[in-house]
């Protein structure tokens, strides 16, 4: 076989991956999730269209979540008036190793489960924690991978800019 | 033969392999997961209890007459 033609054939496999991956200019992802702890109350992200929304995927374990929750239940308080929501997708395999991180790092914006991986599915995410801002007419504009100072620093003035241009 | 052969072996071992993402991590941070699974201080007793199980004690590092008394 001609190696143009495996490389072709490697390439098109490829492809599907390639066009699941959510990134600036993306539509967010339609998709439920169960409310972290309460299954019984399902979120989806479709309703937030509207406003700015930032989704942040976080675990117990992963170590620069520690400094991004409390980052942003800062963020989410100080701007919910202007229509900013913050959307937490939890990646712990179980649950009561969320509970017990959130009693440490209490955060006031809403937490989901995503036991099947759906979410991070549908995202695509590359690395813990990842965040995705989110405009008003559900188009992802901006992608977070990590967490340090700047990137709060960062997310402050990208959550200002989309607030105040109305988009 | 020989290459075909190493393919398909290769080809059956890579499907032993679970690649993990970066959000499925929360596997590999259980604790019995860590190198040192049953907590800290397992394996120091681990070494000190495997030799006397396999008879195998003394004669490391100091001479001795064999006498089996450690």
């Amino acid at each position: 076989m001609r190696p143009v033609l495996i490389v072709a054939m490697l390439c098109a496999l490829a492809l599907p991956a390639a066009a699941l991956a959510v990134g600036p200019g993306g539509a967010i992802p339609r998709i439920a999730a169960a409310r972290l702890g309460d299954s019984s109350q399902r979120l989806e992200l479709a309703k937030l269209r509207g406003e700015v929304v930032y989704v942040d995927f976080w675990a117990s374990w992963c170590v620069p979540c520690r400094q991004s929750m409390p980052a942003l239940d800062r963020l989410f308080r100080q701007y919910q008036q202007r229509g900013f929501r913050v959307v937490g997708v939890n990646k712990d395999v179980a649950t009561g190793d969320a509970l017990r991180f959130l009693q440490r790092v209490n955060v006031s914006f809403p937490l989901v489960a995503d036991r099947d991986d759906a979410v991070a599915k549908a995202f695509d995410v590359q690395a813990m924690p990842s965040g995705y801002l989110v405009d008003r007419n559900g188009i992802v504009r901006y992608v977070h991978r990590g967490f340090t100072a700047d990137t709060a620093m960062e997310l402050r003035t990208e959550i200002e800019s989309l607030l105040g241009s109305g988009a | 033969m020989r290459i075909a052969a190493a393919v398909l072996a290769a080809a059956v071992l890579a499907g032993a392999c679970t690649p993990v993402a970066p959000y499925q991590r929360g596997y590999l941070a259980r604790p019995d997961m860590a190198m040192e699974p049953a907590g800290a201080g397992t394996a120091k007793a681990l070494e000190k209890i495997y030799p006397a199980k396999e008879a195998a004690r003394g004669g490391a590092s100091i001479g001795g007459g064999g006498c089996g008394c450690n």
